[in-house]
């Protein structure tokens, strides 16, 4: 029983919590150090995380910048304008997952 | 319907023709002149369009009914995909076309439209493709569909030349004429039009007179169409003045020249370079009032161009007026002339094109430029064009751009071409922009394109980050060592230790702990950057046990090497925790808390310290990750001593309360300083003091202060307190605002402790103070909640939940709402648990936990509340999701045949969302059955990626290391003939080459790759072997390795057991059986073993009877694996089918007959027929005539099966028929059996509670007690067990034992309790012996009772 609720706990996913912006539109000819580099201006920055295709050796498009405060991630969030060699970039904070939790959020409907 | 139908059935309805939309007429080739085909310009008349609309509304209606829809769907699709790109750029993208053909192909029979559709696609839409390929394309189509049974009529075989003539494809017309009578289609008059146009196009007038007499004599019309087929026919002809002279034989005729009529003489004239007859007709054509579009004019630039006048491309480019749909034109007219290797011609008409250069973000000319590196446009010439872009400011970054396309298209000479550029020009060249020219030599396992790679970038100066290394060049390598030696050998590895770390990190990713270690211990290195090794070390240890987390924690920290930096031992040790629990998710150290509360004090014991500043890090880690109560078990690892040294401003408590005592003697404030004092202790998790502190100096707290120590109670669950102090603090402070995490704490530690008004006025004073609620606070609550939930207290999880829903701190969600569901879980209230459900449902419009609350009503059987929980569901959300949340409840308690049921409803579909969901629950919490039956239930479910479903079960296989099963799967897909994706393959192909396995598919080096060694373990091994060993190898790909087989054996070669085992692995994948091939015994048990393996048990049970019928004696071990088989599928009858196959050969096979006992009483409780199988096992052992004695009737098995797999239902049922057993007929094999199965599970509590139910239930239970101390030494020193065979020999009256056992007792100088000596004493007084010791005064009640306390407080 215990256990089953310990599910429903893990389903509530991890970056509710954590001040982390969402970042798309990243031109390809930025990886993370220079996506860091950027937002470094906004605050300390924990962690930047640009996901590679491992098949192509391109990244694709999108990743994500962990700030160390929330603050930081406002000011962020805040600069209405944000951009890598030339390109705009797309940014605004990570969705919380909370709905995953149960299988009614799948919002289906039938017959 | 796309929008192409739409206003043409509008059109012709309305009955009048004006300018069709440009998509439009491109697509049908109808009024307008497709690009790109000079001089074969043919006019649909839009009559004939519409036809060909109407058609395709006939086509739809004449498909069986039961397929329109999905048909027409698909047409709809199609069409709406390429109108789309036709809108946009004027094109369609090969790879678009090819997706939509593929798509089409897929569909079934495709319609006659999509056939249509297809075909007419393949001409000068396709700008990008050469002339050639476009129809190579159009023939592939033409092909395919015929195949998948198409049937063409006249307007296919049209379309079909329609692309000839665009391709300028050279055929035979009467060819062409003679296939269509042989597929029995007349000709119409756009066939006859397109085949004059098809001589012409090659100057033959004879030949296009003699389709136009066959015309007249068919009394159809000839049109303008034909007659500027006539003048491009004249003018390639060489005749130009016949050419002029056709506009007049038109006017005779009775036909006006139309533009397209002039078009074709324009075309006629730029062909021979004659600029200024073009000039003059222009001027004509003005004159006349006929409007030539600005596609007509791009015409004749592309025909200047291609007969080699790009000269006079500005002069017509003057002319042209940029209308609207100018652009899509224009891109297709440049592509084209990119595709005819005409660059320059291209830029020139891409520079001319009208676009925005204001703003400078929109670029433009990127599909030229990538069209350009597509068809290998020299270096120097992109440069250029590169620069000419920028120049103009039609484009920001033509060489990233550029660099992009020659990357993405692996040219890897022009990428280098491009990034030295890039470099000359100032912009930096990055270290991943080698990498896709990296991945695309690692695909070919290239090792010498990585070597190129490197030194390209050696060249640029550009250096491999450790990134480069472990994904992209390691992989290509057999092992990181050899990576070192060929980087060497070549000259390219660096200087800089960044190989180091990447090998370094590349073996901790792997897993390999070895090397880790032997790296740790030898390494000279020094790390520039530790936070990278600590990542990949703190994400090695994730997936180890606390023991192996110690050992490298030790390491680090004993490892003087570590410490070479002035921050010494504690900052590695720390960084190192830091970012262990930093990798980890919330969920996972909720989950680990106890395993890492275990792992803190491990490092405790070792004296591990961390420096202060992390430690902070780290609290704050998990206070962010709801489980605050870890803190104190890190606190304790802070290193004390350095707090002073390292951190000027943060004062030990000690100091600061010394300097507090000084200050209010010397009568001075002291605020400040209490708070910092209060700040250190809380900080030092020290509440007794921090509250004494403030108890003292109580009138000069401050703010701050009070929400610390708040904040601190809470922590220490201690709710009393922090009311106290809440109230004082609202008490002194009214308006002051906590911050949320405190408020939130408080709610918490108040809930906890029933303090339930105090909690939600808590939660009111939050909304009333607008306190800011963030994702995170709303976590929390959920956290409170479940907390609440868990503990059983339903009135708090309600009470709060709806002060926090109706205060309206956060929405109602389902995770938030399912603590309302989970309190009546854990108390197993169902009804009011699927009542709460309900509830929400009718309140929020959501259904929290549903699948549980189903899971838990179908165990318990409850058929009134599952029909009125589906009533609820398929009431509310629909059957399919009814059905649905059934399927998996069923599936999730193991009632398999239930949910084959469900899942065979007629008209249930697949919903990828719901299947996703239960794969990753499966996945998440690694119900490998559940999964798999999932998978084999929904084989035949309606619209069901199989595929996704296997990549599921192997994503899961591949959590386990479970290869054999993995291998399984790749069989099953077979088998149901599914076609696996990439990704799938992919994995598969991991799994098994991270078990050391051969891949069994297609990848081709990977087949052989055991060859290598299969020659070096047998080196030995005649050339004869190895090439016949080679052979069989190379056979089992095809179907001859039998053959081969049969030859070796008649050599007398053996191989070796790999190549025996992929030759069995095939016969066994083979579904034809060779003839007379029979296997021995050894084999046919090694085949047995296999099957079950694969889980063919119907098979492996053929093969048991084949050999038994054979008479050989197949091995004990296969015939047991079988027979556990069927129990762990719950298959009695399989059992007992295979006890009668082997009766009487039980002992040749060395088959106890216990093994059919365990196992038939394992699948009964299998199938959930626990108490059928009980009784089995007490009427065999308790019957008169036993088949085997009970001292050797071994229940281990069943036992060890049924802790194992924690079926506790059975368990516990179990436990009370071996305690039944001993106790009422001195069976004692059981409980025996049992007793030991709890101690090797390490289930000690249930092991040493069957002990003592044992020792103090049984009455008279002397010589089991006797036999017990004889079978357990160690039992021997506990008092209980002597008190309680004393009291069994009171019982007895068993005189002379008693005393024998008090002797023993006494000579061992065993301290004897009262009661026991009591007890002795009065059975010598019955007997009328002397007592020989003073005999405790006190009655038995007294020293019971004196026993049992003295028991208690020891505890």
């Amino acid at each position: 029983m215990a256990a089953l609720a310990a599910r429903s706990v893990m389903a509530v996913r991890t970056s509710v919590n954590r001040p982390v912006a969402f970042v798309r539109k990243i031109p390809w000819t930025a990886a993370s150090s220079e996506v860091r580099e950027h937002f470094a201006q906004f605050g300390h920055i924990r962690r930047c995380f640009i996901p590679f295709d491992k098949e192509t050796g391109f990244h694709k498009g999108f990743g994500w910048v962990q700030f160390s405060t929330e603050e930081e991630l406002q000011n962020a969030l805040q600069q209405e304008n944000h951009f890598i060699d030339g390109v705009k970039l797309y940014v605004q904070a990570q969705r919380p997952k909370v709905l995953h939790g149960d299988q009614t959020s799948d919002g289906e409907k039938d017959f | 319907m796309a929008a192409l139908l739409r206003p043409a059935r509008w059109l012709l309805r309305a009955g009048f023709a004006p300018r069709l939309p440009l998509s439009l007429r491109l697509f049908a080739g109808g009024p307008g002149r497709p690009l790109a085909v000079p001089l074969s310009v043919q006019a649909l008349p839009p009559a004939r369009l519409y036809a060909i609309a109407a058609q395709n509304k006939k086509d739809i209606q004449e498909e069986p009914t039961s397929s329109l829809r999905r048909t027409a769907n698909q047409f709809d699709w199609a069409l709406m995909r390429l109108d789309n790109s036709v809108r946009r750029t004027g094109r369609i993208p090969k790879t678009l076309l090819q997706k939509v053909f593929d798509n089409t192909c897929h569909s079934g029979i495709p319609g006659g439209n999509q056939a249509l559709l297809l075909l007419r696609s393949c001409g000068s839409l396709l700008p990008e493709l050469k002339l050639t390929e476009r129809t190579e394309f159009a023939h592939r189509i033409w092909d395919k569909l015929q195949e998948l049974g198409t049937v063409y009529d006249v307007s296919h075989y049209n379309a079909l030349l329609k692309v000839y003539l665009q391709n300028e494809y050279k055929f035979s017309p009467t060819d062409f004429l003679a296939k269509m009578e042989e597929a029995n289609i007349q000709p119409n008059r756009v066939t006859y039009q397109r085949l004059i146009a098809a001589y012409c196009n090659v100057g033959d007038i004879e030949g296009a007179s003699k389709i136009l007499g066959f015309m007249k004599t068919k009394d159809l019309p000839v049109t303008e169409t034909v007659f500027s087929a006539l003048i491009t026919g004249h003018a390639r002809a060489g005749d130009m003045e016949n050419a002029e002279n056709i506009l007049t034989v038109m006017k005779e005729a009775g036909i006006e020249p139309g533009p397209d009529t002039y078009l074709a003489l324009l075309n006629a004239y730029a062909e021979k370079g004659d600029i200024d007859h073009v000039k003059q007709t222009l001027e004509k054509v003005e004159k006349s009032e006929l409007y030539l579009m600005d596609r007509d004019l791009l015409q004749l630039i592309f025909s200047f161009s291609k007969a080699g006048y790009p000269q006079y491309a500005s002069e017509i480019l003057e002319k042209i007026t940029y209308e609207r749909r100018y652009i899509p034109d224009a891109m297709n007219l440049i592509l084209l002339l990119v595709t005819e290797k005409l660059e320059d011609t291209a830029l020139q008409i891409l520079l001319a094109c009208p676009v925005s250069k204001e703003d400078g973000l929109s670029d433009f000319g990127s599909f030229f430029l990538q069209h350009c590196v597509t068809m290998n446009t020299p270096a120097e010439k992109l440069l250029d064009y590169c620069r000419k872009l920028k120049e103009t400011q039609m484009h920001s970054s033509p060489l990233q751009f550029t660099l992009q396309c020659a990357l993405l298209q692996n040219k890897a000479d022009l990428a280098k071409a491009l990034m030295k550029a890039m470099k000359e020009e100032g912009f930096p060249v990055r270290t991943h922009y080698f990498w896709p020219l990296l991945v695309e030599h690692q695909k070919k396992k290239n090792v010498q394109g990585i070597i190129d790679v490197l030194k390209g970038m050696q060249e640029l100066g550009v250096d491999p980050d450790q990134e480069t290394y472990v994904n992209y060049v390691f992989p290509s390598f057999e092992s990181v060592k050899s990576v070192h030696t060929v980087l060497q050998e070549n000259g390219c590895l660096p200087k800089s230790n960044t190989f180091s770390q990447a090998e370094f990190r590349s073996e901790a990713v792997n897993g390999n702990l070895d090397y880790i270690l032997s790296f740790c211990k030898y390494a000279t290195l020094c790390f520039v950057n530790l936070w990278v090794y600590f990542q990949s070390f703190a994400a090695l240890c994730r997936s180890m046990n606390i023991d192996l987390w110690s050992k490298i924690t030790e390491l680090l920290y004993k490892d003087g090497r570590y410490c070479q930096e002035p921050p010494g031992p504690t900052e590695a040790v720390g960084y190192f925790l830091y970012n262990l629990i930093d990798s980890m998710s919330d969920s996972e150290v909720q989950a680990k808390e106890e395993r890492l509360r275990q792992y803190f004090h491990q490092l405790k014991e070792m004296n591990v310290k961390i420096p202060e500043n992390i430690y902070r890090g780290i609290r704050n880690l998990l206070d962010s990750y709801h489980v605050p109560e870890l803190i104190k078990d890190v606190y304790v690892l802070v290193d004390k001593e350095k707090i002073d040294s390292r951190k000027t401003v943060q004062f030990a408590s000690s100091d600061l309360e010394s300097t507090l005592e000084r200050l209010k003697a010397e009568n001075q404030p002291i605020g400040d300083i209490l708070k910092q004092l209060i700040l250190a202790l809380c900080s030092e998790e020290n509440m007794q003091k921090a509250l004494e502190v403030k108890a003292k100096y109580e009138s000069d707290m401050v703010v701050g202060g009070y929400a610390a120590l708040i904040n601190l109670c809470c922590r220490h669950d201690n709710a009393e307190e922090a009311l106290n102090l809440k109230q004082e603090f609202d008490r002194l402070y009214s308006s002051a605002v906590l911050d949320t995490g405190k408020y939130v704490g408080l709610v918490k530690v108040l809930g906890k402790h029933g303090k339930l008004q105090d909690a939600i006025n808590i939660l009111k004073e939050m909304k009333e103070k607008d306190v800011l609620i963030k994702d995170a606070t709303v976590l929390s609550f959920f956290h409170i909640l479940n907390g609440a939930a868990l503990r059983g207290e339903i009135e708090t999880v309600k009470q709060l939940y709806e002060a926090i829903v109706t205060l309206g701190l956060t929405k109602p969600s389902t995770n938030l709402s399912s603590p309302l569901v989970t309190v009546y879980l854990e108390k197993d209230d169902l009804p009011a648990a699927l009542e709460a459900a309900i509830d929400c449902y009718e309140k929020y419009k959501i259904l929290p936990r549903i699948h549980d609350v189903l899971c838990k009503l179908v165990e318990k059987g409850e058929t009134d509340l599952i029909q009125k929980a589906m009533d609820f569901v398929s009431h509310k959300q629909g059957e399919m999701m009814m059905l649905y949340d059934l399927f998996f409840a069923f599936l999730q308690t193991g009632n398999y045949k239930e949910a084959k049921k469900i899942i065979e409803t007629p008209g249930i579909r697949a919903r990828p969302a719901r299947l996703k969901w239960f794969c990753d629950r499966c996945i998440t919490n690694n119900q490998v059955e559940t999964l798999e039956k999932l998978v084999e239930l929904t084989q035949k479910l309606f619209e069901c990626d199989r595929d996704e479903m296997y990549y599921n079960l192997l994503k899961l296989y591949k959590i386990n290391g479970d290869w054999q099963r993995a291998d399984a799967v790749w069989n099953k897909m077979q088998e149901e003939n599914v076609i696996p994706r990439e990704k799938t393959l992919r994995l598969l192909a991991e799994i098994l080459r991270n078990s050391n396995q051969e891949v069994p598919f297609d990848v081709p080096e990977l087949w052989y790759e055991d060859e290598k060694d299969s020659q070096n373990s047998s080196s030995s091994t005649s050339p004869v072997e190895s090439d016949l060993q080679k052979d069989v190898l190379k056979a089992c790909r095809g179907k001859n390795a039998y053959n081969i087989f049969l030859k070796a054996q008649e050599q007398n070669i053996v191989f070796n057991s790999k190549t025996y085992d992929l030759l069995i692995k095939l016969l066994l994948s083979m579904s034809t059986h060779i003839k007379g091939f029979t296997l021995n015994d050894a084999a046919n048990s090694l085949l047995i073993i296999t099957q079950v393996r694969r889980d063919y048990l119907k098979d492996a049970l053929t093969t048991l009877k084949t050999a038994l019928d054979l008479k050989q004696i197949p091995s004990r071990l296969a015939v047991t694996r079988l027979i556990q088989a069927f129990a762990s599928n719950g298959d009695v009858e399989g059992i007992e089918e295979i006890q009668k196959m082997v009766n009487g050969l039980e002992d040749a096979i060395g088959l106890s007959n216990m093994v059919f006992i365990n196992n038939i009483a394992l699948a009964q409780i299998r199938n959930n027929n626990i108490d059928v199988a009980i009784e089995n096992l007490e009427n065999m052992l308790t019957s008169e005539n036993q088949t085997v004695s009970p001292q050797y009737f071994g229940l281990a098995y069943l036992f060890r099966k049924v802790i194992e797999e924690q079926l506790e239902p059975a368990v516990e049922k179990i436990s009370i028929m071996a305690e039944r057993l001993a106790n009422q007929f001195a069976v004692y094999k059981p409980v025996t059996d049992l007793f030991l199965q709890f101690v090797e599970a390490g289930k000690v509590d249930d092991a040493r509670a069957l002990l003592q139910v044992m020792v103090y239930s049984w009455s008279s239970g002397a010589p089991i007690l006797q036999s017990l101390l004889g079978l357990i030494p160690e039992l021997a020193e506990k008092e209980e067990v002597y008190s309680s065979l004393m009291k069994s020999y009171v019982l007895d009256k068993d005189v002379t034992s008693a005393k024998a056992l008090y002797e023993q007792l006494t000579a061992k100088n065993v301290k004897l309790n009262d009661l026991l000596l009591k007890r002795y004493a009065f059975l010598l007084k019955n007997a009328g012996e002397p007592v020989p010791f003073l005999e405790p005064p006190e009655s038995f009640e007294f020293y019971a009772k004196q026993l049992k306390e003295s028991k208690e407080n020891s505890l």
